[in-house]
């Protein structure tokens, strides 16, 4: 059957959303489908994001509006699945869409019909905790903005329809069943929360001061139901001292919750905490744990921030009973210490973390794809292909197929994309129509109109600056015709009043004061550019992130310096000229650094695609850390999987492989790289050009010093042991086998988590306990993490007899040499002595960075590391496999460490991002450039060593003689020519002298 | 003294107030104690108008209209029902109820009239005067009849009432019927709702407060209070004032 | 105890604030600035900030200008030496500073006056730090009045 060139997406959370994104800029039409009545999903419900504490919806709020408004994405909400037929490349899928009672088209989300509305609902999406209107939209920064009537409490007075002005409101709109037509299919349902049962240990439900992590997280929201005041249920007051239990519905084997590990709580408890605490000083803390999970990248330090700067308290167990004071509310926690001890204590408030559930419609989703799920009720996917269900051309991302934090299912977002890019490449750019701009208009030598929009942010901006008085006072300003305030200037609703303003008010330039130009001024330039203006028409005065967040007690002058903001802003605007940006050529080829398992999958799913790639590896032989590796926990054989993606790759005709591989130069930019690479024995040199470069050059594992490692025999890692119970049977004669964690992670030296070593030590004692049923294997651990479905192998061990004892950080395990044996010393946290005698001890050590190898390719890339050597990506949260610097990925072990699975994901990822690249002719550069004035230039030279890009060359100018100019496609628009020019003869366009003078000048 | 009930009677133009003269005319003898407004039809008679005379110190306030179909404007009376219900349902809060009656009396009904103005009168009497009388009125009394009276004034109050007819009885806008229990479990919610809404607008109107003082004051539940706060706040009645160590103050905007 | 949860009231006599231009690159301190901001990391409000694509973009003009426009003081950051997004534009800009310091105490511009430093994209606590040592320096020194017209 012919192939289709549309995907559907199912669920439009930041997961669906994503993939949506990446398969819409590579040329597919989408099909994004939505079940409620709005996009963004659960992350629309956060406060803050871990580890980072990123506010959710201002890192949201721009992909949502993208999503929303993308030429190729058509969204559709209030959907549900009918009936799905065909094969990967071609299937069917009946969808209904179930009415809103309001005419999208038609309505323009003012929000008079929600007013109005007498009847009074219950709010889901804040939990509960507040009331809604029948007649309503989600949330107010909500994508589409479309109210709709929710006809379960809706009694049909009519009240909305007489108020609405725009006739938006038709009870008549019926149901409606569409037929669509798509090659592939993303289901991204996401979750939900675990619901503790009536009557409950923790008395949910009935007591009001037990809340969910949920409703706590609605609660901490700044347009959360209590305006972002931290108080309790019962009476309203700050609580002081506020309980969090985890583990609610998690790791539960009783069969009231789930058995497997939830794997986010850890992380967003020590958030809510954390911001609890920001919020309201008075609040302590306290978390109610059994391991503390926290195995991402840099999630240890965010934990050792919380116990050491917000002074959150850690207790190490799970509590035995809550009651509630009759009088106060209040919540008497009984619980047992490590060392025994029963202790009450009453706390004012307690927050349940709950795990996450499959969504409740998992089965129904199930049954219509006809995939299968897992014995949780989750997706089953692939062993090695973490997005691949059981039927071909239908991917999962996100927490459908595993419980997941945003990063990761972003990943997994953008690897499901990957996956339909190879799928259905060919069939590109076949059903998708151009986006048709208005004609811009002509503002050159007019007087500026300048139009000011002022943002509250909620309360982010208009609780600590005076945003009224910012207004008056930009009215006053000369050449302002307009200025406004918005709630939340991001929204999509605003984007449509700027536009109106444009146009009524003749703008030609525009100003929105309020977060940063880093994250928003794309987004305010598409909207001005729809509205005819010039992209480049366009300033922000940061009032948010550099004012009113820094200054937050400080009204009176975060105002004044509000208004200074917003003048010099002006200042600028009205110097501002409209820029043209170039057209750039794509080279449809890609340089993929680093021959692993993640490489080859990124290497070999290009080639896939028809996209020429230049493999890079610099040992002898593919394979990278994998070869160490023979089984993953859940039973995958690697060596055959890395074997059959060597032949794969070695075999493909679009793939050229480098092995004994240095690479010498990578030159050019986004679509137009230039490297060279000297390779094998003979150091042979090849030049080659590419488009995007994927950064997949792995880790190495941690070399011990400690614990007599190298000096004595029966000391070895975990990957040795691996290697010896996987080739050997040599362990049979061994009677006792001691396995240290965290050798070289969690400590000062490398302060983070290596994330697989816990389930490389679980499994390989289980594989060395099926072996030799006599040999007795204990583990010493600090905190087990086998976070998602790991945590079955954990009980599986506990349940083989393999022994777990826990130890400090600062107590480390001591081992002492007894003749052929090890004695093994350990203090327990109860400060026990544990002596143990033991014929090997096995050291799990962890992942490091390849810091030489790192620095060298970062600095030829001009892409950063963190501080423990591994790459920087563009943004922890939303963009985990880019980099700042356009054109260039990273996938892998080079990225932090992580499982097999997760690095083949991010392989995937990493390919989708790059066919938002490769798969078009050409692709629009930056327009804030460097130009040099002939006329002024005296053709010294000096700009050409100052340029990194060699971006300017000398040429003989007819009329003016030798004279610089500057190539418009190589520059990039830093200015180091223009600061250095003696000559004043170059300028670049969009942080001109004059403007940036006008900035400085005209200073109340 | 005895007691001498004072009490207001609204009577309709073409019916009871006809009844009223009839009564006159046939020199039908009853007590002295009511005094008459006359309006067009009982339908006129806003749930407002009930509360400001209770609110003066008025003992009783007395409905009439014409009999169920024979409305001079059709159906009239119909509406003047429902809101004399909501009315009724807003007083049995502070069980002031059976101090308020709505009956029919037609234009031929004289001596209909003067016995069921009568047995109003009596039962008023029985009741004693109107703690809102008088030198020292019940002055928490006071406040909940006046937060019911700006309850009563409130757009969604009124929505709720001024569509029960069409929407129960009738049919709504998707052409169903909404069950009159399904209709007053809303009615009843949102007349609850409203009222303390308002109590604790009056109450926020004089001195800023906190959830709990305003629990004691209006001897609910704090988190109920709470509640009815939060959607207050987001109306943009009220707002956060102040922190008296862990307790927010609120006050009116 | 009750406290005002925002303050308005300001005293009447206040010291005398200085007010400090700054320029910062884009990529890394513009970046940290708004992760001071991000993180609620509080620092005086005596700063006016103007993004620019790179340190190497700062013209010597710029730091001129803003003293004789009478700006108090003047910051300067880019990224840390290596981090520079452009390579190396914050390397040309610190050969031009180091010349133009030397200038500025040649005019008989007091040194702290015109403050250079490096801020990188993950430094808010560092940025707040350094805003707050700029300040002080700057607050030390009193107003700028060496370009007072005073004719």
């Amino acid at each position: 059957m012919e192939k289709v060139g549309a995907v559907l997406v199912v669920g439009a959370g930041i997961g669906g959303s994503q993939t949506a994104l990446d398969l819409g800029d590579a040329g597919f039409k989408v099909y994004l489908l939505e079940s409620t009545t709005s996009i963004g999903g659960v992350m629309a419900q956060l406060d803050k994001t871990f580890p980072t504490n990123d506010c959710a919806m201002c890192i949201v709020s721009p992909k949502l509006v993208e999503t929303g408004r993308h030429q190729n994405i058509d969204l559709s909400i209030n959907c549900k699945i009918l009936e799905v037929t065909g094969e990967a490349g071609n299937f069917t899928v009946k969808v209904l869409k179930k009415t809103l009672y309001v005419n999208m088209d038609k309505c323009t989300g003012c929000g008079v019909c929600g007013r109005a509305c007498p009847v009074e609902a219950i709010d889901m999406f804040n939990e509960k905790l507040s009331k809604f209107a029948a007649t309503s939209v989600k949330y107010p920064q909500a994508v589409p903005l479309v109210y709709a009537i929710n006809k379960d409490y809706c009694i049909g007075c009519g009240i909305c329809k007489g108020v609405c002005k725009a006739n938006a409101v038709e009870y008549d709109l019926e149901d409606e069943i569409v037929e669509l037509k798509v090659g592939g299919i993303v289901l991204a349902p996401g979750f939900d929360e675990y619901s503790p049962p009536e009557d409950n240990l923790y008395g949910y439900g009935k007591y009001k001061n037990v809340v969910t992590s949920i409703e706590f997280e609605r609660i901490l929201s700044a347009s959360g139901p209590y305006a972002g005041k931290v108080l309790r249920p019962s009476d309203g007051d700050i609580p002081e001292k506020v309980a969090f239990l985890q583990c609610i519905g998690s790791r539960d084997f009783t069969g009231n919750g789930q058995p497997y590990c939830s794997s986010v709580c850890c992380m967003y408890t020590a958030k809510e905490a954390v911001i609890a605490h920001e919020h309201m000083h008075q609040i302590r803390p306290t978390i109610f744990s059994m391991d503390i999970r926290a195995f991402g990248k840099d999630f240890d330090k965010y934990i050792i921030r919380a116990q050491e700067e917000y002074g959150v308290r850690y207790i190490r167990s799970r509590i035995s009973s809550i009651n509630e004071d009759p009088e106060t509310k209040d919540l008497l926690l009984k619980y047992e210490t490590e060392d025994g001890k029963i202790i009450q204590e009453n706390f004012e408030m307690v927050v349940l973390s709950v795990g996450l559930n499959p969504p409740d419609d998992a089965k129904y989703l199930a049954d219509k794809f006809g995939i299968e799920l897992n014995e949780y009720n989750f997706a089953k996917t692939d062993i090695f292909n973490p997005v691949q269900t059981t039927i071909p051309g239908i991917f999962v991302c996100g927490a459908f197929s595993s419980p997941k934090d945003i990063p990761e299912t972003v990943t997994q977002a953008s690897a499901a994309a990957g996956c339909v890019n190879t799928l259905l490449h060919e069939k590109r750019d076949t059903l998708i129509t151009e986006k048709t701009l208005p004609p811009e208009i002509f503002v050159a030598g007019q007087p500026p109109r300048i139009g000011v929009f002022v943002c509250h942010c909620g309360v982010n901006i208009g609780g600590y600056v005076d945003v009224p008085q910012v207004v008056k006072y930009a009215k006053s300003l000369p050449n302002v015709v307009l200025a406004d305030q918005n709630l939340y200037t991001c929204s999509a609703d605003t984007q449509t009043i700027i536009k109106d303003k444009i146009k009524e008010y003749s703008l030609n330039r525009v100003i929105v004061a309020s977060c940063t130009p880093r994250t928003h001024e794309p987004l305010f330039q598409e909207t001005i550019r729809e509205a005819g203006l010039n992209r480049y028409l366009f300033q922000m005065a940061n009032i948010r992130d550099q004012c009113s967040w820094v200054h937050m007690n400080q009204y009176k002058e975060a105002t004044e310096k509000s208004m200074d903001l917003v003048r010099m802003a002006v200042n600028k605007a009205r110097n501002i000229q409209p820029l043209e940006r170039i057209k750039l050529g794509v080279t449809p080829k890609t340089l993929v650094i680093g021959g692993g398992i993640t490489g080859m999958v990124a290497a070999l799913n290009f080639a896939n695609q028809n996209f020429e790639t230049f493999l890079v590896e610099k040992e002898k032989e593919l394979g990278g850390f994998a070869r160490n590796i023979y089984t993953t926990l859940e039973g995958g054989n690697v060596q055959a999987f890395l074997s059959d993606l060597i032949e794969k790759v070695n075999t493909h005709a679009n793939i050229h492989v480098f092995t004994e591989a240095k690479i010498e130069i990578i030159n050019g930019y986004i679509g137009n790289f230039k490297s060279a690479v000297f390779h094998g024995p003979e150091k042979t040199r090849a030049e080659f050009e590419h488009g995007v470069v994927v950064v997949a050059t792995g880790a190495k594992e941690y070399e011990p010093n400690e614990f007599l490692y190298k000096t004595n025999d029966n000391v070895i890692t975990q990957s040795e042991f691996e290697k010896v119970i996987n080739t050997t049977d040599d362990i049979g004669n061994k009677k006792l086998i001691v396995m240290i964690q965290c050798v070289g992670s969690r400590n000062e030296e490398h302060p983070y988590c290596s994330k697989m070593c816990c389930a490389e030590a679980i499994k390989n004692a289980i594989v060395a306990k099926n072996q030799s049923p006599s040999t007795e294997i204990v583990i010493l651990f600090r905190d087990i993490r086998t976070y998602g479905f790991k945590e079955k192998y954990y009980r599986m061990a506990r349940e083989a007899g393999i022994v777990f004892i826990r130890y400090d950080e600062d107590n480390p395990p001591e081992i002492v040499p007894e003749g052929s044996k090890l004695r093994v010393n350990i203090v327990t946290p109860n400060k026990d002595t544990i002596l143990i005698n033991s014929d090997m001890v096995v050291l799990s050590v962890g992942i490091v960075a390849q810091k030489e190898n790192n620095e060298e390719l970062g600095k030829l890339l001009k892409v950063p590391l963190n501080d423990d050597n591994f790459f920087l990506e563009a943004h922890v949260k939303l963009r985990p496999v880019d980099f700042a610097t356009e054109g260039v990925f990273v996938a892998g072990l080079a990225h932090c460490p992580k499982t097999i699975e997760d690095s083949i994901s991010q392989a995937n990822a990493a390919v989708s991002r790059a066919c938002t690249i490769l798969s078009k002719d050409e692709i629009e550069a930056e327009g804030k450039i460097g130009a040099i004035d002939p006329a002024r230039c005296s053709g010294c030279g000096m700009c050409i060593d100052n340029c990194a890009y060699n971006a300017i060359e000398l040429i003989e100018d007819r009329r003016f003689g030798t004279v610089a100019i500057i190539n418009s496609a190589l520059c990039k628009g830093c200015g180091a020519c223009s600061g250095n020019c003696r000559c004043a003869a170059i300028d670049i366009a969009g942080f001109s002298s004059e403007q940036i003078y006008a900035m400085i000048t005209g200073r109340l | 003294m005895t007691f001498e009930p004072k009490i207001l009677g609204f009577l309709c133009n073409w019916c009871s107030y006809a009844g009223a003269d009839l009564a006159g005319v046939s020199r039908i003898q009853y007590p002295p104690n009511m005094r008459v407004i006359r309006v067009m039809c009982s339908g006129r008679v806003d749930p407002v108008f009930i509360f400001k005379a209770l609110l003066t110190g008025i003992d009783g306030v007395f409905v009439l209209g014409c009999h169920p179909g024979d409305c001079h404007y059709l159906e009239g009376n119909y509406e003047a029902e429902k809101k004399f219900i909501m009315v009724q349902k807003f007083l049995k809060i502070v069980d002031f109820d059976k101090r308020i009656r709505l009956d029919w009396v037609s234009a031929s009904e004289g001596a209909r009239f003067a016995q069921v103005v009568t047995e109003f009168i009596e039962s008023i009497r029985e009741q004693g005067p109107s703690p809102l009388s008088g030198e020292n009125i019940d002055q928490e009394l006071f406040n909940n009849l006046k937060a019911m009276e700006n309850s009563v004034s409130s757009d969604r109050i009124r929505a709720l009432v001024g569509r029960q007819r069409r929407i129960t009885e009738v049919e709504n806008e998707y052409g169903e019927k909404v069950p009159i229990d399904e209709y007053n479990a809303i009615f009843d919610g949102a007349i609850h709702d409203e009222f303390v809404r308002q109590r604790i607008l009056l109450s926020l109107s004089t001195k800023v407060l906190s959830v709990k003082d305003l629990a004691a004051e209006l001897k609910l539940d704090p988190s109920e209070i709470l509640e009815n706060m939060l959607t207050l706040k987001s109306r943009g009645d009220i707002d956060y004032q102040s922190i008296d160590g862990n307790t927010p103050l609120y006050m009116r905007i | 105890m009750t406290e005002p949860i925002v303050e308005t009231t300001q005293s009447e006599n206040k010291e005398w604030e200085p007010k400090i231009i700054a320029f910062l690159c884009n990529w890394c301190s513009y970046a940290g600035a708004d992760l001071a901001g991000v993180s609620r990391i509080q620092y005086p409000p005596n700063i006016r900030i103007v993004r620019v694509p790179c340190s190497g973009r700062i013209n010597a003009y710029f730091i001129i200008k803003s003293l004789t426009d009478g700006w108090d003081g003047v910051l300067i950051s880019g990224c840390h030496p290596g981090d520079c997004h452009y390579i190396s534009g914050n390397l040309v800009a610190r050969r031009r500073f180091a010349i133009l310091k030397e200038l500025l105490e040649f005019f008989g511009i007091e040194p702290g006056r015109v403050n250079f430093m490096w801020a990188s994209a993950a430094e808010g606590e560092r940025f707040a730090v350094l805003v707050r040592k700029a300040t002080e320096i700057v607050k030390k020194l009193g107003p700028n009045k060496k370009f007072e017209k005073k004719w």
